[in-house]
């Protein structure tokens, strides 16, 4: 039997697929399709201080083996998640991995402090990095001082893991990553789409109401793959791999770059079930090689 | 009931119009469970580069057979390749999806509005609607008569059928709103009358004024683009015509929809 366990600071996971941000709800939305209890864990949709409508459509739009977004971190607010979405989440015994965004450093740890009075919450993955909303957003990921200021500041409000979600869009991630690290982040966790744009030539029209939106899905598995390597090399901190990742061969490889875990993200709209179909694949694929622990293939790379 | 995701045989596809088959599936429990409004979100067969799903609304149903039927209209890349399935091909499909056609326990009439494919769920709407010994028209409108989805059940529940082609080479010519507006205006009470429309967003905005211009009751599917149907991804959403209290502005086309009350939601290009 192989121990597919992992630790992150103190988060432990009885296995390394977690569902991405974004792409799981809060969990319900996945309930008639699968045992959420076989989840190494649950990242839930952004939550905000204040609800958002989110963007005006279109919104969505699909590309070659992926889809571009501009969603918008729709949510109900954080007083609302507290009272509609925690009490299904809280029956659960798979960790539950709340991730949240803000407008501001002060909207952020505000947000973080009113997640501190719900027991059970096992770490906060901080949105750094949404390409999709106006303010704030993309640029507490693309300038590491402000990074790690807000890493600090949050740090400073709560003791659970940190995981701090990176963006792709910047000339060194490892840089930002290293930012946060030192500023008490537990892990980090890359990436987040990639900026693209498509255009409908009859009506010379955007795709996206937005204009330009989030790239993901098994096209951007190549950069992301990269990206995560070069994270792995660069900090000391676990490295969540998340981008593109369909099956289990293609977590396995972010596994031997060095990653600590992964996230399903776009692969769960095609198939709901596909995050335990990893877990399932993880097992089996183990058993055949004879791997008893994840150790033996983590930052395996052969060069 | 719960939703599942299922591998689901072909059972046969016949041509139902110009470049519209008709999908028959072989899935027991889906027919059995079926109304109208519901969809499946079908997985374009391996060997295609496309990566979404593509839905469609639930046509007929057969619960003694254990079947439902789709109407696919060979439009796009996707679509075009669903057609061309075969007998005994096995399909990835995700069902049921989204909510169904409310029907009165009493209707004074049941008046069905379709644009092109969007005639798909108003056979099922009439399997639904067989117990009710109420009115029932039809007002389908197609590009030319041989983009015409004719049914055996317009004959078998008395459906008053009134159609309208842009080619005139059916029925009226133009677009279907004509023919329903002189229709609705030659009635003495429409207290009881309920629309249910499916087709474009333009024939479904037309609907929804001359519904608020003379005060009837209606509904309507909207299509949307969507990537899973089951309100994970948040791509459809729908314009609330009156924002809530809450700030919230939109619903989801796959979860609080397909089918919306006619004045609860925008509809716009």
């Amino acid at each position: 039997m192989t121990d597919l366990s992992v630790r992150i600071g103190t988060l432990h996971l009885a296995n390394p697929v977690l569902t991405a941000s974004g792409t799981f709800g809060y969990g319900s939305e996945f309930a008639d399709f699968m045992d959420l209890n076989r989840l190494g864990g649950l990242v839930t949709k952004t939550v905000t201080l204040e609800a958002r409508p989110g963007n005006p459509p279109p919104r969505i739009c699909e590309t070659p083996a992926g889809m571009l977004n501009s969603i918008g971190l729709p949510n109900v607010g954080i007083d609302r998640f507290i009272a509609e979405k925690w009490p299904f989440l809280s029956t659960l015994n798979t960790p539950i991995i709340v991730n949240v965004a803000g407008r501001s450093i002060a909207d952020f740890v505000a947000a973080v402090t009113a997640l501190e009075a719900v027991p059970g919450i096992a770490a906060y993955e901080l949105n750094y990095s949404c390409p999709n909303v106006k303010e704030g957003g993309l640029a507490f990921s693309s300038d590491a001082r402000v990074a790690a200021e807000v890493t600090r500041q949050i740090r400073a409000v709560t003791r659970r893991p940190l995981i701090a979600k990176l963006t792709p869009n910047v000339t060194s991630i490892s840089e930002i990553g290293r930012a946060c690290e030192q500023a008490g982040a537990d892990a980090v966790s890359a990436i987040n789409t990639l900026v693209g744009m498509a255009i409908d030539i009859r009506s010379r029209k955007p795709r996206l109401a937005s204009v330009t939106g989030g790239l993901s899905g098994p096209a951007i598995k190549p950069v992301a793959l990269a990206r995560v390597y070069e994270l792995v090399r660069t900090l000391s901190i676990p490295v969540i791999g998340i981008g593109g990742i369909i099956s289990a061969a293609d977590a396995l490889e972010f596994i031997i770059a060095g990653a600590a875990a992964v996230q399903i993200g776009t692969a769960s709209f095609m198939h709901p079930g596909a995050a335990i179909e990893v877990v399932e694949g993880l097992e089996i694929w183990c058993r055949q090689e004879g791997i008893t622990t994840l150790a033996e293939l983590r930052g395996s790379l052969r060069l | 009931m719960t939703k599942s995701t299922l591998q689901v045989p072909v059972a046969a596809i016949t041509a139902a119009a110009h470049q519209i088959v008709r999908m028959t599936l072989e899935s027991p429990e889906w027919a059995a469970a079926a109304h109208a409004g519901h969809f499946v979100n079908v997985q374009i067969p391996q060997g295609s580069d496309l990566f979404w799903r593509r839905p469609f609304s639930l046509h007929r149903a057969d619960p003694v057979r254990g079947t439902i039927d789709l109407l696919i209209a060979a439009a796009g890349r996707g679509s075009r390749i669903l057609a061309g399935c075969n007998p005994g091909d096995v399909l990835d499909v995700i069902g049921l999806l989204g909510n169904t056609f409310p029907l009165d326990p009493q209707p004074r009439e049941i008046i069905m509005v379709a644009g092109g494919i969007g005639i798909a769920p108003f056979d099922l709407l009439l399997q639904d609607a067989a117990h009710l010994p109420c009115r029932k028209s039809l007002f389908y409108g197609a590009r030319s008569a041989t983009a015409l989805c004719h049914s055996p059940l317009w004959s078998e529940q008395d459906v008053q059928v009134h159609l309208a082609t842009e080619d005139g080479s059916a029925g009226d010519p133009g677009l279907v709103i004509g023919p329903l507006r002189r229709y609705l205006e030659g009635q003495q009470d429409l207290t009881g009358c309920i629309l249910y429309g499916c087709g474009p967003t333009p024939m479904l905005a037309a609907l929804r004024a001359l519904a608020l211009e003379l005060n009837i009751r209606g509904y309507v599917t909207v299509e949307n683009l969507m990537a899973c149907g089951f309100g994970a991804c948040m791509g459809c959403p729908v314009e609330l015509a009156e924002p809530r209290a809450d700030g919230q502005r939109y619903l989801l086309a796959c979860k609080d929809g397909p089918v919306f009350p006619i004045e609860e939601i925008l509809l716009h290009d």
